[in-house]
């Protein structure tokens, strides 16, 4: 199976075969023999020229977060397939921004008003999660255009915030 | 020796629950845990001998429902009730039912948790007693144009505390006076929705201190006695990561002073059993006051392996009415103790909370290495209450010993399902400054600035294998869930770098 990985900015192709933790990977035409075992879900013990290695991998928005011996690789997997559609069919940078939650909480402050123009860097909205307030701030220069949500309002994880053009 | 107690009851989840079950059931105690709808599965209600559903998810509805947490002890017969650390610990309204409904509060008595949670009223005590003080005020400041004064009159830079305060909750730094009216706002919603009480006061701020602390025991009959300190000046957002013991930093004269100054502020509001004296420490070892913590602290795990003694076994010997049974002659300090405090959070991206489901867990273990902890793989973090899943705890006989185990003892630990400060706190053991002893409450500022997670570090290949067989597994499987495919962003969300490194103190 042909994936595109895409990792620290780059595109690798690897390609996965074998089964029942013997595994052929091959990683930018390098071809590696791995025997790799999920020990606990997430939790894969993995054997490389004779090493053993541990590593993480929690699923999160859609990017692997990998932890190997204290460093940790955030890191996107699609099927080769999937990868060359979306970015041929991919449009060109809309220059905006989308607030999304990126937890549930609730909304204890709304620092800008539709219409107001933002630089990055401005405070948008204040998200309590876990007893701490989380402050989140425009990263693109823009208007806003949208805010979705009102002060005190429980959100849920993807629900989107702020809209900025 | 007999137990001090038939049954107890825990109003509190999580490892402190779970830290105070066991030390009961060594004591031939039996407990009582309480439960909210969200932590049916938690390992305290698995461990404890009866255990009681308190109400809804949100802490407000029960873990902070005093009136639920006494009927759940009326309708189990218990004699006493242990607090834990965080919610009603500190509330002498709880400790005051406990009493009035005759049961022991394990803990001081309402009188010293109501002297010492008036933040302004202990700087008064410190003071009396002879304790120095960080400058600031001694009332709450009323409104905007009151604190604008205070601030301009102690001068900038200064810090925003919570009156009730404690945890790190409605503390804001304020280096100059534009930031002022933003910093109150935030520090008193904070306040408000942490503690119920949204005043606030000001100190002038130390720049770049050391956080040190003095553990106090004191029996109802009249003894008092200090068993060493622990510096926790690793900390972000104010809230510690990583605690040892003894201070890198601390004298054997200094140690003294410090502990006869806890004493004096713990005998002077007739304090009884475990309380700790928090110091800020300039780098000329002047030593403030800063207040006094009227319950077991997260960390006294530290001060029990340097000095042998159960603190929670001793917090219930002394509510039982028992003498310390030792004296300040007794207390000497072996070796070298570290804590480092696993969280659910992302440290790569402001430390935001990471709750979810622990997919997968291996704890570390060996030679003299501790897990407190309050999970287990297949549980799930609820996104309610505090990130504090585990404390890997371990001691050495001296500090270079102790840093090399915990180092060991990060990299054991496996976790999957939720992001944990784990490769952080590996950062921090491993870090020049921190192995050379030079601690302050910046070092976490000065790290994170300049520190982000990999984009190609030695085991990149790894990972890649890792990442790629993760999907190529889940793509065998029957009817996947929703995968790690497609979606716009290559690199971690766009929420991740919309937030702010660090917020609190820009």
């Amino acid at each position: 199976m042909k994936f595109a990985v895409q990792a620290g900015g780059e595109t690798i192709p690897v390609e996965v075969a074998g089964a029942r933790g013997r595994f052929t990977v091959t990683i930018d035409e390098e071809r590696l023999a791995v025997d790799a075992r999920e020990t606990g879900e997430g939790i894969w013990s993995i054997l490389l020229a004779g090493a053993s290695h541990v590593a993480d991998v929690t699923e999160q928005d859609g990017v692997y977060v990998v932890d190997v011996a204290g460093e940790r690789y955030a890191i996107r997997v699609e099927e080769e397939s999937r990868y060359i559609i979306r970015t041929r069919g991919a449009q060109g940078d809309v220059g905006g921004q989308v607030l999304k939650a990126p937890m549930p909480g609730k909304v204890t402050l709304i620092e800008v008003a539709v219409g107001q123009t933002v630089a990055p860097g401005d405070g948008l909205i204040v998200l309590e999660a876990m007893k701490m307030e989380n402050e989140f701030k425009a990263q693109v220069a823009g208007t806003v255009k949208e805010i979705r949500v009102t002060a005190g309002q429980a959100v849920n994880p993807g629900d989107v915030l702020v809209v900025i053009e | 020796m007999s137990a001090p107690f038939g049954k107890v009851l825990i109003a509190n989840r999580g490892e402190i629950a779970v830290r105070v079950i066991r030390a009961c059931r060594e004591l031939s105690v039996k407990t009582v845990a309480v439960f909210s709808e969200a932590d049916r599965e938690s390992l305290h209600v698995l461990l404890a001998d009866d255990a009681v559903p308190i109400g809804p998810p949100p802490a407000a509805e029960s873990y902070l429902v005093i009136d639920r947490l006494i009927a759940a002890a009326r309708a189990t017969g218990v004699q006493a009730v242990h607090p834990g650390y965080g919610f009603l610990a500190e509330n002498a309204a709880f400790a005051q039912a406990c009493v009035d409904a005759g049961l022991i509060f394990i803990g001081p008595p309402p009188g010293a948790i109501r002297a010492m949670g008036d933040k302004m009223a202990a700087r008064r005590v410190a003071i009396e007693m002879g304790v120095p003080v960080v400058p600031g005020t001694e009332q709450p400041v009323a409104d905007d144009a009151e604190a604008a004064r205070v601030a301009g009159r102690v001068g900038y830079p200064v810090m925003l505390k919570a009156a009730m305060g404690g945890g790190g909750k409605g503390m804001r730094l304020v280096r100059t006076a534009g930031e002022l009216t933003g910093a109150l706002r935030a520090a008193r919603s904070e306040a408000g929705a942490a503690f119920g009480d949204a005043a606030v006061y000001i100190e002038r701020y130390v720049e770049d201190p050391r956080h040190i602390e003095i553990q106090v025991l004191a029996d109802v009959h009249g003894a008092v006695v200090s068993l060493g300190e622990r510096e926790c000046s690793i900390q972000r957002r104010h809230q510690k990561l990583v605690e040892e013991s003894p201070s890198p930093f601390v004298t054997p004269e200094m140690r003294r002073r410090m502990g006869e100054a806890a004493c004096r502020v713990a005998a002077a509001v007739g304090y009884v059993n475990a309380g700790t004296v928090e110091f800020l420490v300039d780098r000329d070892r002047n030593f403030y006051f800063l207040e006094m913590n009227t319950r077991l602290q997260v960390e006294h795990p530290v001060t029990e392996l340097v000095t042998g003694r159960d603190l929670v076994r001793d917090q219930l010997r002394i509510a039982a009415g028992e003498k310390l049974g030792f004296g300040q002659d007794d207390v000497a300090l072996h070796g070298w103790a570290i804590e480092c405090r696993v969280n659910a959070e992302d440290p790569f991206a402001s430390f935001i909370p990471s709750p979810g489901k622990v997919t997968g867990l291996r704890a570390p273990g060996g030679p003299w290495v501790r897990d407190d902890t309050g999970v287990y793989a297949g549980c799930t973090i609820p996104r309610f209450y505090d990130t504090l899943m585990a404390k890997v705890i371990v001691w050495g006989p001296d500090r270079d010993a102790a840093i090399a185990r915990m180092a060991r003892a990060l990299g054991e630990y496996a976790i999957a399902g939720v992001q944990t400060t784990i490769p952080i706190l590996q950062r921090i053991v491993a870090h020049p400054d921190f192995v050379a002893g030079r601690l302050s409450t910046g070092f976490m500022e000065r790290l994170l600035a300049a520190d982000r997670p990999e984009a190609s570090g030695r085991h990149r290949t790894i990972a890649l294998i890792a990442a790629a067989l993760t999907a190529y597994e889940r793509a065998g499987r029957p009817a996947p869930a929703e995968g790690a495919s497609g979606g716009p962003a290559p690199t971690p969300g766009a929420w991740r770098q919309a937030l702010r490194p660090d917020w609190r103190s820009r």
